[in-house]
């Protein structure tokens, strides 16, 4: 027998066995992918936020308005490099369901602070010279098949303009791009200053503050100095570092993702404990031939090899096309939810964590017997066939 | 013996011999017990959020916002279109008054207490009418606030869930200060996660004019939605979105519901199939490696069905025993567990209990004798089976 018909035959010896270890893997695996995935699109604002990035908003709440004046004396502060601000928009195309992540932003300076927008140069020129340009997300363009120099009406939940409509007209003028995997291009950005001019109420306010620090050992006493700047007037901020914010801005989904995936994880080791144990035991069983191989000449090292590859082909068996099946389920879920979640990919990280865990597995369900077996005393096992 | 002395000696031999089994007996109960909590916890999760959002909302109220609006939040309407709106037909009316209430929705930052950082708690500013339309609400401690003062009233959730909310406490959002003066119940609805104030204060405090943000209005009759829809369209001073409060609250809790749904259920039955295949597994190497013993006792005389009775018996056993502890320990982690979320297009905190119904135990219950009855079935049968020649065979090599 070749070495790895061996390997077939010892795997297949209880087919009903193989078949549901196989199985067990496939779940646990399958659940794995999916909800690292999901986890990784709800934290993937946090990893991507820059380490010399402040927010600041309003101390009563992010939807407060504050003061366009705030802009000018915030970037009179010390420490304070360069300051952007954004104002939401609260648009969707054509109808409610089709919602977008929009902003008002003041262009030159947003993008100079986000340099992961990225937009080939002539298009930033063509944005930047036009008040009614627009910059829309690559995925975005995907999805409604918008090209440059389009006409786009978006319609803003919130804002009305001059003439009473809640219709807003731009034009595409660049498409921007991730250079990083998770940024989310599923947002579009337009000139303040037209937002401003054109809408009926609240004028020269906004929404927000961007700002970029010197250095980001400055952040803590850049914040303060912002902060203390409006205490006691009726604009009172709150000034955090870009991570804090999106940190606690998760944290308003709070418990449910928490809770998802803990539980969830929980079930994930159980099932593979399960397996596992499963695996051992099988291979207890061959006690008896694994002292027969011995006497046949077969080396520990063989034995031991033999019995890790074994464990290690069933794991890869039922973990590898769990990936697979995760990645369509990825696929239907993004278009099931839709607009509700953050961008969410199989990432390559994911898929190699996912394969560490199953060599993991596959050597410790295969090595804690394997071990075992090389040690075992060969009149003594055969001898355990007697009682 | 007769059969059932049969049964009864096997059954209880096996269950003995579970002890001298442990780890194989303990991985099955086990992997059974964290399956029924696992998904004991995830399905009181989704219960209870559904039973907020359904016990939210009225289908005799209509809510009004500014058409396109997709939320209270993003709404705006003059007083002069509420008042409009008010002497729409169909308005349900007390004392010749119309039952119509205008109220604002803001955002105000609180702590969490679970987490030490701020959350987007909803903030509600009401009139004398709103109560009215809210019949599960009441005053559980001190009082309502006075017209006119910066008082607020919060809901009994809110204060469990948010820090700095308890009677008497005072609180600032940005420079105002504001006086806790009551805890009011609303039956564990969305309205529960709220603070109230006085509409005309909080119009002061958030510059908001005389403006309203929705208008809440009693419905007559059953065609009464209709006949204010009617009435709007025929004005060209209102451009407006009008639906019953309970459809609005479904909508508002939509994004979360299809993740519970789409997210949620596939992951838990996948589980509870992998958790099937594992049991079965179990049951299958343990049957097995009893082999011998089983084929002994029918050697003496043990009849085939009473030791396919026995170790299905023993299986079942085995499930009902693990999703015992499963549910015990749901019980503890989750049950009454107040958590809140992001809700939605309001872009606010809604708190919401997790709650294990009785339904749920059956349910639970119910999986697991499916469980324990096909994972015994198969090798029982295969035991019962085999005929005692073989079966010593195989037994032996």
């Amino acid at each position: 027998m070749t070495y790895f018909r061996l390997l077939r035959k010892n795997l297949t010896r209880k087919k009903l066995r193989l078949f549901l270890t196989i199985f067990s893997i496939f779940t646990a695996f399958l659940i794995f992918g999916v909800l690292k995935t999901f986890d990784h699109a709800l934290n993937a604002g946090v990893e991507l936020a820059g380490a010399d990035r402040l927010i600041t908003t309003s101390k009563v709440s992010l939807i407060q308005p504050l003061p366009f004046a705030h802009y000018t004396k915030i970037k009179a502060t010390e420490g304070v490099k360069n300051v952007t601000h954004a104002s939401w928009f609260g648009g969707y195309y054509q109808e409610p369901k089709n919602f977008l992540a929009s902003f008002a932003v003041d262009a030159e300076s947003y993008l100079d602070i986000y340099p992961e927008i990225f937009i080939p140069e002539d298009q930033r020129t063509n944005f930047l010279a036009n008040q009614r340009g627009v910059l829309v997300g690559e995925a975005l363009v995907q999805q409604y098949n918008w090209k440059i120099g389009d006409t786009l009406p978006l319609i803003s939940s919130i804002w009305t303009n001059q003439d009473g409509s809640r219709t807003w007209e731009f034009q595409v003028e660049g498409i921007f791009y991730d250079k990083e995997e998770q940024f989310d291009t599923r947002s579009l950005m337009f000139h303040y200053d037209y937002f401003n001019e054109g809408r009926a109420g609240a004028r020269d306010s906004i929404g927000w503050l961007i700002i970029k620090t010197e250095s980001p050992e400055l952040n803590e006493a850049v914040s303060k100095a912002i902060d203390d700047q409006f205490a006691n007037s009726p604009n009172e901020t709150k000034t955090d570092t870009e991570a804090a914010f999106g940190k606690a801005f998760l944290e308003q989904f709070g418990n449910i993702g928490l809770i998802i995936t803990s539980v969830v994880g929980a079930a994930f080791f159980t099932i593979l404990l399960v397996a596992g144990n499963t695996m051992v035991l099988a291979v207890r069983e061959r006690t008896n031939e694994i002292a027969v191989m011995k006497t046949l000449g077969f080396s520990n090292g063989r034995i031991f090899t033999l019995i890790v590859l074994e464990a290690l082909l069933l794991v890869l068996l039922g973990g590898l096309p769990a990936l697979g099946v995760s990645w369509f389920m990825v696929e239907a879920l993004k278009s099931a939810v839709g607009g509700g979640l953050p961008p969410m990919a199989l990432t390559p990280e994911i898929l190699l964590q996912a394969i560490a865990y199953m060599l993991l597995l596959g050597f410790v369900t295969g090595g804690l017997p394997a071990f075992n077996a090389v040690r075992i005393n060969v009149a003594a096992a055969l001898g355990r066939k007697a009682i | 013996m007769t059969t059932l002395q049969q049964i009864i000696a096997i059954t209880v031999m096996n269950l003995k011999g579970l002890r001298q089994r442990f780890w194989q007996s303990s991985a099955a109960i086990f992997s059974i017990a964290l399956v029924i909590t696992v998904m004991v916890g995830f399905l009181s999760m989704a219960d209870g959020f559904e039973k907020t959002v359904a016990g939210t909302g009225s289908d005799k109220v209509a809510i009004i916002i500014r058409e396109g609006s997709l939320s209270e939040l993003t709404s705006g309407l003059s007083l002069e279109q509420a008042k409009l709106l008010s002497t729409a037909p169909g308005v349900a009316k007390l004392n010749g008054e119309p039952l119509a209430s205008f109220e604002l929705f803001v955002i105000v930052d609180l702590l969490k207490k679970s987490t030490g950082l701020s959350v987007n708690a909803p903030m509600r500013g009401i009139d004398r009418t709103s109560l009215s339309l809210r019949e599960n609400v009441k005053i559980i401690e001190g009082r309502m606030f006075e017209p006119g003062r910066n008082e607020i009233v919060v809901g009994n959730n809110a204060r469990e869930q948010f820090a700095g909310l308890d009677l008497g406490d005072t609180i600032s959002f940005g420079n105002t200060e504001w006086r806790v003066v009551g805890v009011f119940d609303a039956g564990g609805s969305v309205f529960e996660s709220e603070l109230w104030a006085d509409a005309k204060v909080v119009q002061t405090f958030y510059n908001r004019g005389t403006s309203y943000q929705s208008v809440r209005m009693k419905l007559a009759g059953p065609d009464s939605l209709q006949e204010i829809k009617a009435f709007a369209e025929n004005d060209p001073r209102l451009n407006v979105d009008i639906k019953t409060e309970a459809d609005y609250y479904a909508e508002q809790s939509k994004p979360l519901t299809t993740l519970i749904r789409w997210i949620g259920y596939p992951l838990a039955f996948v589980m509870a199939l992998g958790a099937l295949a594992g049991a079965l597994n179990t049951m299958y190497t343990s049957v097995l490696a009893r082999m011998g013993e089983i084929t002994t006792l029918r050697a003496l005389g043990f009849g085939a069905f009473p030791s396919f009775i026995g170790i299905l018996t023993e299986s079942i056993i085995i499930a009902v025993f693990g999703s015992a502890i499963g549910l015990g320990l749901a019980f503890v982690l989750f049950d009454g567990m107040l958590v809140s979320t992001l809700n939605g297009a309001s872009f606010t905190q809604a708190v919401f209990e997790f709650s294990i119904s009785a339904q749920l135990v059956k349910h639970a219950l119910a999986l697991a004798i499916v469980v324990g009855f096909v994972g015994g079935f198969f090798p029982a049968l295969r035991a019962a089976r085999m005929p005692i020649a073989e079966a010593f065979r195989i037994t032996q090599t």
